[in-house]
């Protein structure tokens, strides 16, 4: 069993070297490190702000949805191998040539993808904040013991995300409509119930209780939500062979129909069938959206109770702007330019589809955010829209300048990533503030959106100049 | 030395007063990846109405030759033109006017066979597309498989489908990497027979491969590469690689020790 466990972490190590460079990989973890350490030498700041059990509750859903993300990635990510490396040339999707049970490949995959994402990521983060909380003493993050339980329970919400999305991608393998249709259902009670939210039930996360109060009781509450979600997953795994045909009659020229002349009516229809019939199928909307945007609702909501001073509608609309960008992400998942490079088209022309796709994916959060604010409060929908709108447009350019085609495997360059980060963070942050003041400060965001136009220009410019790109 | 005559180009698309008769003109065509060199100083020409193989071991440059060819990825040095358009200015117009079946085939694997054939049709600015496209299926014989996503295709009927979607448009040139590829005797029959009866109704194809029978029983003309160099170019009729001659001709090229120049000077001896 180990020897599956060891060739599947080397695997992976290989895999990443292999998209993103040896060296551009290699420095991610040190990139986390850094940014880690950077941002927690303001922690003196946020302690005006926040409490410390804040600063820690943020900590532990920040962590809980990496491993929520990071286990979704396994409702699409064996599609994205495929279109990389070839049919079921990963040990995780070989269990028809390997003389071993899919259940043992999947623990192991389980396992592996723990200690794997750990090491890439919890370990460099917690490196940094504890670097920077010794050197400048933070109040309760006390240096080391305070520092290490920190360790181990931002593992656990990290854990707890992974293995509870797992869980949730074995009942969608089983019954995507019921899982779909049930998680839609909570989705809209859970965001009708935030308006109230008892601040004191995000506390409840049991890591977070055992890091703000350690009790055995807690710990092993924590391990429950891991173990239990895992094994029944082993139990229940489903894998989805391919003899499982499907056929579809020709939705293609249907919806070309119903766009008529628009230019990129083919290339839209595509995007749009190439997600509805995806693994997970329109389920990623609610995985990789909806639920975080969720949870991010709740969380300002909380927030708000104990710092009347923010706008939480405002605030969410600038967040919702940033997780909009990530539908692009979805949108490239499915291509290569290697699949059109003997069209009569550029690289540019197949990003330029890519963003009309991304223009109607973004009704859906636009949608949500016109309806959030009808419900709460009508006056700022006018200041709201004017964030979201600029943001999520400037997310997007940002991100087809430095990735082109390939956000997912292009943001794993160290280099990069940091790139995007420091074109990101200090934008974000002059809106985090300026939003205390007036929601009409908005406003300011229009200028972003020549920036925007003139970003995507510059990108369509510089990705057809680089010569067949690999992805 | 290309042929040239003076021809009526109107509507053809293809700008200049002259048109070749050479369908493809590489000279002095070289690709380097730092000091490897997948493509070294080629000149070739394919005339209007050849079926043109270009043959060689794997890894010997033949899908940087068609990549070049096509407009994806540019040369070190060295020009070419293809269907009378300069490849290096216009690489969209030449993606138009060619058919290409790249190496491994890649239909999208969300959208059936149906839909892809429809999307090509779609990305060509095609109309009244849909009577090709059931030609198509019905003529490799896969219609029962057109609502079936690609991603679930074998890779015979991927191939089949790759075939049709450059044909859609019915080029006057194709340029095909490994025609044959994943195709049962059935089906290779078929294609050789239509590549024949597509070059005698005056179309013109550019294969690459590395299997000697596909030359031998459809090819003009041909082209050896080796380690980048082209090593022999001459027409299939040529005495010498009648009866079996080809296959030694080849192993005798690409099989000896030394670089690729003491392959030019064997080739001489056979000329």
């Amino acid at each position: 069993m180990f020897d599956i466990f060891k060739s599947m972490l080397k695997e992976e190590w290989r895999m990443h070297s292999n998209l993103f460079g040896n060296n551009g990989f290699s420095l991610f973890p040190v990139f986390i490190f850094l940014f880690a350490f950077l941002v927690s030498l303001v922690l003196p700041i946020f302690r005006e702000i926040f409490t410390y059990a804040q600063i820690a509750l943020g900590m532990h859903y920040l962590f809980l949805l990496l491993g929520g993300m990071i286990g979704a990635f396994g409702l699409m990510g064996r599609e994205f191998m495929n279109r990389r490396f070839g049919q079921a040339s990963l040990i995780a999707y070989s269990s028809r040539t390997l003389p071993v049970s899919e259940r043992l490949i999947f623990a192991n995959f389980l396992v592996k993808d723990i200690v794997y994402y750990f090491v890439l990521y919890v370990l460099p983060f917690i490196a940094g904040f504890s670097l920077a909380a010794a050197l400048i003493q933070a109040e309760n993050f006390h240096f080391p013991v305070t520092l290490l339980i920190l360790l181990l329970t931002l593992s656990l919400s990290f854990m707890i995300g992974l293995s509870l999305v797992f869980f949730l991608s074995t009942i969608y393998a089983h019954s995507g409509k019921l899982l779909t249709s049930g998680l839609l259902a909570s989705f809209i009670l859970l965001l009708f119930v935030s308006g109230n939210p008892g601040s004191g039930s995000f506390y409840s996360l049991p890591s977070l209780s055992f890091f703000l109060l350690p009790s055995k009781n807690q710990f092993l509450l924590s391990s429950v939500l891991i173990i239990v979600p895992s094994v029944l997953s082993l139990v229940f795994l489903k894998v989805d062979f391919p003899q499982a045909k499907k056929s579809f009659p020709n939705s293609f020229s249907r919806l070309c129909e119903r766009f008529g002349s628009y230019r990129y009516a083919a290339f839209v229809a595509k995007d749009l069938l190439d997600l509805k019939r995806s693994e997970g199928g329109f389920g990623k909307l609610i995985f990789s959206f909806l639920l975080p945007a969720a949870l991010i609702w709740m969380l300002l909501s909380a927030l708000e109770a104990v710092l009347p001073v923010l706008n939480t509608l405002i605030l969410f609309s600038l967040i919702l702007g940033v997780l909009s960008s990530s539908m692009y992400n979805w949108l490239t998942e499915y291509d290569i330019f290697a699949s059109y490079a003997f069209f009569p088209l550029k690289p540019s022309d197949m990003i330029r589809s890519k963003l009309n796709s991304y223009l109607f994916l973004n009704l859906v959060p636009l949608i949500l955010l016109v309806l959030l604010i009808f419900r709460i409060d009508p006056a700022v929908l006018l200041p709201a829209l004017l964030l979201f709108i600029p943001i999520s447009l400037y997310m997007v350019s940002i991100l087809v300048y430095l990735t082109g085609l390939s956000p997912s495997i292009n943001l794993y360059n160290g280099r990069t990533f940091a790139l995007y980060t420091f074109s990101v963070m200090p934008l974000l942050l002059v809106n985090v503030i300026l939003s205390m003041f007036s929601p009409f400060y908005a406003f300011i965001n229009l200028l972003l959106l020549p920036l925007a136009f003139y970003l995507l220009g510059q990108g369509f410019r510089k990705w057809d100049r680089i010569e067949s790109p690999r992805f | 030395m290309p042929a040239i005559e003076r021809i009526d180009n109107a509507g053809s698309g293809i700008t200049g007063f002259y048109r070749s008769l050479d369908m493809i003109e590489v000279k002095n065509l070289s690709k380097f990846y730092g000091s490897t060199k997948a493509v070294d100083s080629v000149s070739l020409s394919v005339e209007r109405g050849e079926l043109f193989g270009l043959l060689g071991p794997n890894g010997s440059g033949k899908t940087t030759m068609i990549k070049m060819l096509t407009g994806q990825i540019k040369p070190t040095s060295g020009s070419l033109k293809v269907h009378g358009v300069d490849v290096l200015e216009d690489p969209i117009r030449v993606r138009e006017l060619v058919g290409v079946i790249p190496e491994q085939e890649t239909p999208p694997s969300f959208l059936t066979a149906e839909e892809y054939l429809h999307f090509v049709a779609k990305v060509r600015k095609m109309e009244h597309y849909e009577a090709i496209c059931e030609r198509w299926f019905e003529f490799f014989d896969f219609k029962d498989q057109k609502n079936s996503l690609c991603k679930d295709l074998s890779r015979g009927t991927r191939q089949k489908l790759m075939f049709a979607q450059a044909f859609l448009h019915e080029p006057e040139l194709a340029i095909i990497d490994e025609p044959l590829i994943n195709l049962d005797p059935v089906m290779q029959r078929k294609v050789k027979d239509f590549l024949a009866g597509y070059v005698k109704n005056g179309g013109t194809i550019f294969i690459s491969t590395h299997i000697l029978e596909i030359a031998k029983q459809i090819c003009t003309s041909i082209g050896i590469i080796y380690r980048g160099k082209l090593v022999y170019t001459g027409r299939m009729d040529n005495p010498l690689l009648q009866d079996g001659n080809l296959e030694e001709f080849f192993l005798e090229l690409v099989s000896r020790p030394g670089n690729s120049d003491t392959c030019v000077s064997i080739s001489a001896q056979y000329a």
